[in-house]
């Protein structure tokens, strides 16, 4: 009995691969401090660094729930600008809409979740692979966006909900207090709720999970509802925090997102991950994003740069799982 | 003749298994060697080290009087040893002249030679007798043609030892005369051949020797030629204990009847009925595709039901899917436990409570870990699964311990039925007889068993009963009194003979 008692800990605590980037977090934080003479630690910098990073963290959530059931999704990015837009149009003091704060923001987020259930179907009913499913859906969605948009900006959003994106509580913006308690539902829903275990247990072995009386259809479309939940939440903030719809918002957040949660320790074969990881994972890019850019480097050589970050993450939390078997 | 490969000393072992221990043996040129050994005894690791796709741990490998210091999969094919595997590692929706150059197009330039290509394959197959449609993908052809074309494609790079392992299973008499034929125009060529046969008449048929595999350790090498050894003693080496100790059957009392399958009809089966009473071992045996597996399918919820009735406890029920099947009490354990049973990254106390987190560890929606750890560590003990904790991956335990966890998963949630699909495949001896007490103990318990399994010895030690299964339709129903392995057997064959008659 002693033994199970002494693994008990490491459940609770964060394992070693979290533990690593939490490190790894930290000594970049120190680095870029250093490098920068104090700017980046300023509380402008940081402030600003929380806001673009809960948007891009929000969407890294959506990945994970997805990517823990061993799929993708390729049209977060487009779900993100279609929930702004949506809004912007619904709202805007310069169409005719004009809709309040509440039933915009309620429409946009239905939507969202809509094409998140309709990936949902695809892949499992159409029997289409993730990647190609949600290709097509972010195709599409992009294209709606341009249709209903008529590929302008937006603007003459609500000054009131704008003002969300901008103001702070206890000197954190909101945006990423709204982040924070998104991903602790997440944490707790993937650890603690019958529904997070079982997508685990789909992507760990489909057909396992079937054969355990876990119902397939309705985890595809929970999983993918999720994202797309999310997404229509992160299109909101960024939506607020540009004030307003912008036909190119969200673009290229996927990859943003899939490189999050899998430095984050997911595995893209499905059945691993943690919110936790993915919170990590979207802290260590976007630090990597905004300290650089504070020490001069070129944006471009940046881009190189993390590129290569990614893989090398990506090689090491390989190399220690197999060096674990 | 001389020694074309000896094996000294191998060692080798994976998490949790010691795999060979200590093997030596060694085959002349021209000699054809069985090897014999029940489901993990070694035979297929020892392969693979010989061909290069495993690594060995310790020992030395000679072929053709050199020592070979490395060896993997290319290096090995370059030698000239070759395998054909059970399951054929070919391009599948390439043709069948593509898969006969695969990596060596006959081509000029870099532009493929198609002509030569098909008259070249044309060439071969016609030498060995042996015809199909090259131009077809080999996904179209029959698995008895895709292992032919297999090993034509062997004999056409001039081997110099050809492992066969299970070469037969899946092949008509005609095709496996031709089979036969070539392995003994192999021999006069010198080819050393390694032939590998759960069916033991075949080894004395076409072996000119027979080394035997237990546990990882080689019993013994016999020469088949001067026909000393018997069938019967070749299993008791095989097995190493007499047959009635390995299946201990405890009488149990029967109760009432559990489940009643009436006119059953689905994918590759129809008019399927049989009961199953409490405390009760009903075998179900049949030739493989027979639709054993289907039938348990399709009464789990997996397959549909076309037509007919399943009673449990004498109710009418309805099964659509695996949640109907376990909310009525019904556990299937499915034929491959690594595709469809284990969740192989996840831990032990998951993978023996997946089925539990949907309905009584959870309290609204929120999984209750206390009762989870103390019921999976219960099950743990009771089982007496070896594993270092109930946090540990099951990917690093042994088939056997696996196999364990997944009868756990279905006994932590007390079912009334439960359905085993081959449930001692590839399981160390040990661990199988341990499997057949389990299986008693639960029958003790008042629950039902179906046992489906092909190796009959098993089902005839263990079962109170055994239906069969032929061709898609219940041939017969045997009482243990009954038991004789011709009876089984003829009705296992009762309905193909039939199908065949009505075709002539």
């Amino acid at each position: 009995m002693k033994y199970l008692q002494k693994e008990k800990k490491k459940v609770f605590f964060f394992p070693f691969r979290e533990r690593n980037l939490v490190l790894i977090f930290v000594a970049l934080l120190i680095f870029f401090t250093i490098t920068t003479k104090g700017t980046f630690l300023s509380f402008g910098n940081i402030t600003n660094l929380l806001r673009q990073t809960s948007i891009n963290g929000v969407v890294a959530l959506a990945m994970l729930f997805v990517i823990i059931t061993g799929g993708i999704d390729l049209s977060v990015g487009s779900t993100v600008g279609l929930s702004g837009m949506i809004f912007a149009i619904l709202t805007s003091e310069r169409l005719n809409y004009q809709l309040q704060v509440i039933p915009a923001v309620s429409v946009a987020i239905a939507i969202s979740t809509l094409l998140g259930i309709t990936n949902g179907f695809v892949i499992y009913d159409l029997k289409i692979p993730p990647f190609i499913a949600t290709l097509g859906v972010m195709t599409f969605t992009r294209g709606l966006i341009m249709y209903i948009s008529s590929g302008r900006m937006i603007t003459g959003i609500p000054r009131k909900f704008v003002n969300i994106a901008s103001e702070t509580f206890l000197d954190i913006p909101h945006l990423a207090w709204l982040w924070l308690v998104i991903a602790i539902l997440s944490s707790l829903f993937l650890k603690y709720t019958k529904f997070g275990r079982n997508l685990y247990a789909i992507g760990s072995n489909r057909e396992a999970a079937r054969l355990s009386g876990i119902n397939l259809r309705f985890h595809y479309f929970l999983a993918y509802g999720l994202s797309g939940f999310l997404c229509g939440v992160a299109g909101l903030m960024l939506a607020a925090r540009l004030s307003a719809g912008v036909p190119t918002a969200g673009q290229g957040y996927e990859l943003d997102a899939i490189a999050s949660v899998v430095i984050g320790g997911a595995s893209l074969n499905g059945g691993s991950g943690t919110a936790f990881g993915a919170v990590i994972g979207a802290l260590l890019i976007q630090t990597l994003r905004n300290g650089g850019n504070l020490m001069g480097i070129d944006p471009f050589v940046m881009q190189m740069m993390i590129g290569l970050i990614i893989l090398v993450a990506v090689f090491f939390d390989q190399y220690f799982k197999a060096r674990e078997r | 003749m001389g020694e074309l490969l000896k094996v000294e000393a191998i060692c080798k072992s994976f998490p949790g298994v010691k795999a060979l221990e200590d093997v030596s043996m060694s085959i002349d040129f021209g000699e054809v060697r069985g090897l014999v050994g029940e489901n993990g005894a070694g035979k297929s690791t020892l392969i693979k080290i010989i061909t290069g796709a495993y690594e060995k741990d310790s020992g030395r490998i000679f072929f053709m009087g050199r020592e070979i210091k490395k060896i993997d999969p290319l290096s090995a094919r370059k030698m000239g040893i070759f395998a054909v595997y059970q399951d054929i590692m070919i391009a599948p929706d390439l043709s069948v002249a593509e898969n006969f150059f695969l990596g060596e197009y006959a081509s000029r330039f870099g532009i493929v030679n198609w002509n030569r290509m098909r008259s070249e394959t044309m060439r071969i197959l016609n030498e060995l007798g042996f015809s199909v449609d090259i131009n077809k993908s080999i996904r179209e052809l029959s698995l008895a043609e895709k292992e032919m074309v297999t090993i034509a494609k062997i004999l056409s790079f001039n081997p110099r030892l050809v492992v066969f392992d299970e070469p037969t299973a899946v092949l008509t008499d005609y095709e496996k005369s031709i089979l036969f034929k070539m392995i003994k125009d192999l021999k006069k060529m010198g080819v050393g051949i390694i032939y590998i046969s759960h069916n033991l008449e075949e080894i004395f048929e076409i072996c000119d020797s027979v080394t035997i595999l237990r546990d990882g350790k080689v019993v013994g090498t016999y020469n088949l030629k001067d026909r000393k050894l018997t069938i019967d003693e070749l299993i008791s080496y095989m097995v190493g204990r007499k047959i009635e100790e390995m299946y201990v059957k405890t009488k149990s009392d029967l109760g009432p009847e559990v489940l009643r399958v009436e006119k059953l009809c689905g994918v590759k089966f129809k008019d399927v009925s049989f009961s199953l009473r409490a405390g009760e071992i009903l075998g179900m045996y049949g030739l493989v595709g027979a639709g054993r597996t289907e039938i348990a399918r399709a009464i789990f919820g997996l397959d549909p039901i076309f037509s007919g009735e399943i009673y449990v406890h004498g109710k009418k029920v309805r099964i659509r899917s695996p949640e109907d099947a376990i909310r009525i009490g019904i556990g299937y354990l499915p034929e491959d436990r690594r595709t469809q049973g284990l969740f192989l990254v996840q831990d032990v106390e998951f993978n023996i409570n997946s089925v539990n987190y949907q309905d009584f560890l959870t309290k609204l929606v929120f999984i209750d870990y206390k009762k989870s750890r103390e019921l999976a560590t219960e099950m743990v003990k009771k089982f007496s699964i070896k594993t270092p904790s109930v946090l540990t991956p099951v990917a690093k335990l042994s088939g056997g311990n696996q196999q364990k966890i997944l009868i756990a998963r279905w006994m932590s949630r007390n079912v009334d039925i439960l359905i085993l699909d081959e449930p001692t495949n590839g399981i160390d001896v040990g661990v199988k007889a341990e499997i057949y007490k389990l299986m008693n103990e639960i029958t003790k318990l008042g629950k039902g068993v179906i046992f489906i399994s092909s190796y009959l010895p098993e089902l005839m030690g263990i079962c109170d009963r055994i239906v069969v299964v032929s061709n898609g339709a219940i041939s017969g129903e045997v009482s243990r009194e009954e038991f004789s392995e011709e009876k089984i057997l003829a009705l296992a064959l009762k309905n193909y003979n039939k199908v065949r008659r009505e075709e002539k």
